[in-house]
C-alpha cells in the first residue's frame, strides 16, 4: 500500500477525533441534539470524502503517463492534448447555454422587477379595491364621500365652505350668480363643448327692452326659477332661453345645460371640459373617476338645497 | 483563427476590447437615445414662459415645490401622471428640486388657472387658508427680463438644436411650432402679445395697464409659465 494512503487515513481520524473533542463531549453535545448530531456527520462526511478526492488526483499525479495526440502548438515547450471535450461538462455546458437564452428572452423580460411595473399593479389593485367598496353607494354615504373629493380637489378656489371665497371663485351654494348669469347673456358661452356642442349665442341681451328687464330676468334665474314667478316665466320665454334651457330650466340633451340647480349630469359637464366666465376660468378635472363625479356632483346638489 | 489569437496575446487583447466595446454600444446607444429624446408633446418654452422661468428661478421657487411626479399611486392621484425623463428635455437647468415644502408643479397647468395664481401670488393663504408660502408682492410690480429669456433662447436654440420655429410633434399626430423672433425686438413684440392674452384672465388693473403700455410685469411670466407644465 502507498504511504500517501496511510496518511490519508491518519489525517482523516485525526479530524474526526478532534471534531469529536471539540463538540462532542461539551454540555448539550452529540448525546442530545440531533442538529449537532447532523452537523458532526455531515463535517465527518467532508473530511472524509475531501481526503480521498485528494488522494485520488494526487496518485493520478504520480502515476498517470501521459498519451494521445499533441496540438500544433507549444508553449516554450508545454504541449497541449487534442483530447475529447469531458462529456459531463459538455452537457453542462450546452445546458448552461440552453438556460441562457431561455433567462434573456423569458426568465428575465417576464419576472424582472419594474418600477412601473408595480405602479401598474398598484393602481389597478387600489382601482379593484375601490369600485368593489363604493359600488352601491347612494344616499348620505355618497355626499360625505363627494364632500371628502371636494376638499381634497375643489376647495383650493371654492373655498372650504364652496363659497367661492370672496368672488375668487364660482358661489357653489347656488345653482348660477348674478354676474354669471348676465354674462352669459351677454357674451355668450361655449363651455361644455362635450355635451352641448352648439354653446350659447352672445347678445341675448338684446331680447330684452330695458335693463331692468334683463335685471328681472337674471334675479329670476338666480333664484331656481320658482315656479310661482309668472313674470320670470314670461321673461324666459322672451328671452328665448326656454329653447335650449326647457321651460323650467330642466335643460335639453346636446342643446343647454339644467339651470334652475345641480344635478350629476350638470357638475360633470363642467369637470369635463372646464368653464370660463364672468368669474374666472375652471380647469378641467381629468383625473376625477365616475364615482368620484358623481359623489362630487351629489355633494355640490346637497349645498343647494 | 483562435490559435493564431492565443499565440498573439497583443492582437487577443485588442480583439477582446474591440468586441466588447461594440457589444456596450450597441447594448448601451440606442436605449440612452431613446431616453434623452423629448416626450411626444413636449415643447421648447416661449419667450414669455422662458422670461417666467428666470423669475421661478431668481425666487427659489424649486426650494420648495418640487417638478418630479414620482410613480406611486399617492403622487399620480395628487399630481398627474408620472414624470419622464423626455419631458425635461428643454429644462436647462431642470428643477426637480430637492424637497416638497409645498407641492410639486410639475403639471400645475393643468389644474390651476391664471386667475387663481394671481389671487394666490398676491396672497396665498386668501386661496389656501393654513398656507405657509410667503406673498410675492413683488412680483406685481417688477418688469420680466424679456432680454435675457431671448438671449437663452438664441443660444440653446444654436448650440442644442432645441427646435425652435419648427414643427414639434405633439401627442395627437399635429404638429406644433413654437416661435421664435428673429431679432430682440420682434421678440419683445411675441411676447408682449402672448402677456396680453394672459393679463385678459387677470383682474389686477395695475398688472393690465403696464401690459398695455408695453411692459410685462413679472406676475404675467411666471403665470405663462406655470400655465405652460403640464
Amino acid at each position: 500500500m502507498n504511504k500517501l494512503y496511510i496518511w490519508a487515513v491518519v489525517f482523516a481520524a485525526l479530524m474526526i477525533v478532534l471534531t469529536y473533542l471539540s463538540v462532542g463531549t461539551t454540555e448539550g453535545g452529540l448525546n442530545d441534539d440531533v442538529v449537532n448530531q447532523l452537523a458532526v456527520a455531515g463535517a465527518v462526511a467532508l473530511v472524509v470524502i475531501s481526503v480521498f478526492v485528494v488522494v485520488k488526483y494526487v496518485r493520478q499525479m504520480q502515476v498517470d503517463t501521459a498519451d494521445g495526440d499533441l496540438a500544433e502548438e507549444s508553449w516554450d515547450g508545454i504541449g497541449e492534448y487534442l483530447n475529447e471535450v469531458p462529456k459531463g461538462w459538455a452537457i453542462l455546458y450546452i445546458l448552461t447555454m440552453i438556460w441562457g437564452m431561455w433567462y434573456f428572452t423569458m426568465g428575465y423580460p417576464v419576472n424582472a422587477y419594474s418600477q412601473i411595473g408595480e405602479y401598474n399593479e398598484d393602481v389597478a389593485a387600489h382601482d379593484a379595491k375601490f369600485a368593489a367598496e363604493y359600488k352601491g353607494i347612494t344616499g348620505n354615504r355618497l355626499v360625505e364621500m363627494g364632500e371628502s373629493v371636494f376638499l381634497a380637489e375643489c376647495k383650493v378656489c371654492h373655498g372650504i365652505s364652496a363659497d367661492g371665497i370672496d368672488g375668487k371663485a364660482a358661489n357653489l351654494n347656488q345653482r348660477i350668480e348674478a354676474v354669471a348669469v348676465k354674462h352669459a347673456i351677454m357674451n355668450g358661452a361655449n363651455n361644455f363643448t362635450t355635451d352641448f356642442p352648439g354653446g350659447m349665442p352672445p347678445g341675448l341681451n338684446y331680447m330684452f327692452a330695458s335693463e331692468a328687464e334683463l335685471d328681472e330676468l337674471v334675479n329670476y334665474v338666480v333664484a331656481g326659477m320658482p315656479a310661482d314667478d309668472t313674470r320670470g316665466a314670461e321673461l324666459f320665454a322672451q328671452g328665448t332661453c326656454n329653447g335650449c334651457h326647457g321651460d323650467t330650466g330642466e335643460g335639453m340633451p346636446y342643446a343647454g345645460p339644467k339651470i334652475n340647480g345641480y344635478d350629476i349630469a350638470t357638475v360633470s359637464s363642467v369637470l369635463k371640459d372646464g368653464k370660463k366666465g364672468a368669474i374666472g376660468t375652471m380647469p378641467k378635472f381629468e383625473r376625477l373617476n365616475a364615482k368620484q363625479i358623481e359623489a362630487v356632483s351629489a355633494y355640490i346638489t346637497s349645498l343647494s338645497k | 483563427m483562435f490559435h493564431w489569437l492565443e499565440k498573439n496575446p497583443f492582437a487577443f487583447a485588442v480583439v477582446v476590447i474591440v468586441t466588447i466595446a461594440f457589444a456596450g454600444l450597441v447594448e448601451i446607444v440606442p436605449h440612452f437615445a431613446q431616453q434623452a429624446r423629448p416626450v411626444i408633446g413636449t415643447t421648447p418654452y416661449s419667450t414669455l414662459e422662458l422670461a417666467g422661468r428666470h423669475v421661478y428661478i431668481k425666487n427659489s421657487c424649486n426650494a420648495c415645490h418640487s417638478q418630479l411626479v414620482r410613480p406611486f399611486k399617492s403622487e399620480t392621484d395628487r399630481y398627474g401622471d408620472y414624470s419622464l425623463s423626455g419631458e425635461y428635455a428643454y429644462d436647462r437647468p431642470f428643477l426637480w428640486g430637492s424637497k416638497r415644502t409645498g407641492p410639486d408643479l410639475m403639471r400645475v397647468g393643468n389644474y390651476r388657472t391664471t386667475d387663481w395664481h394671481e389671487n394666490h401670488m398676491k396672497d396665498p393663504a386668501s386661496v389656501v387658508p393654513g398656507s405657509i408660502m410667503p406673498a410675492y408682492g413683488w412680483m406685481f410690480v417688477n418688469e420680466a427680463d424679456i432680454d435675457t429669456s431671448y438671449a437663452e433662447q438664441l443660444t440653446v436654440a444654436k448650440f442644442f438644436g432645441v427646435p425652435y420655429n419648427k414643427p414639434v410633434p405633439m401627442k395627437d399626430g399635429s404638429t406644433k411650432i413654437i416661435k421664435m423672433g428673429a431679432t430682440v425686438e420682434e421678440a419683445r413684440a411675441m411676447a408682449l402679445a402672448e402677456a396680453k392674452l394672459i393679463t385678459a384672465d387677470m383682474k389686477n388693473q395695475d398688472v393690465k395697464d403696464a401690459v398695455e403700455n408695453g411692459k410685462i410685469p413679472e406676475i404675467v411670466a411666471i403665470i405663462a409659465y406655470m400655465n405652460s407644465l403640464k
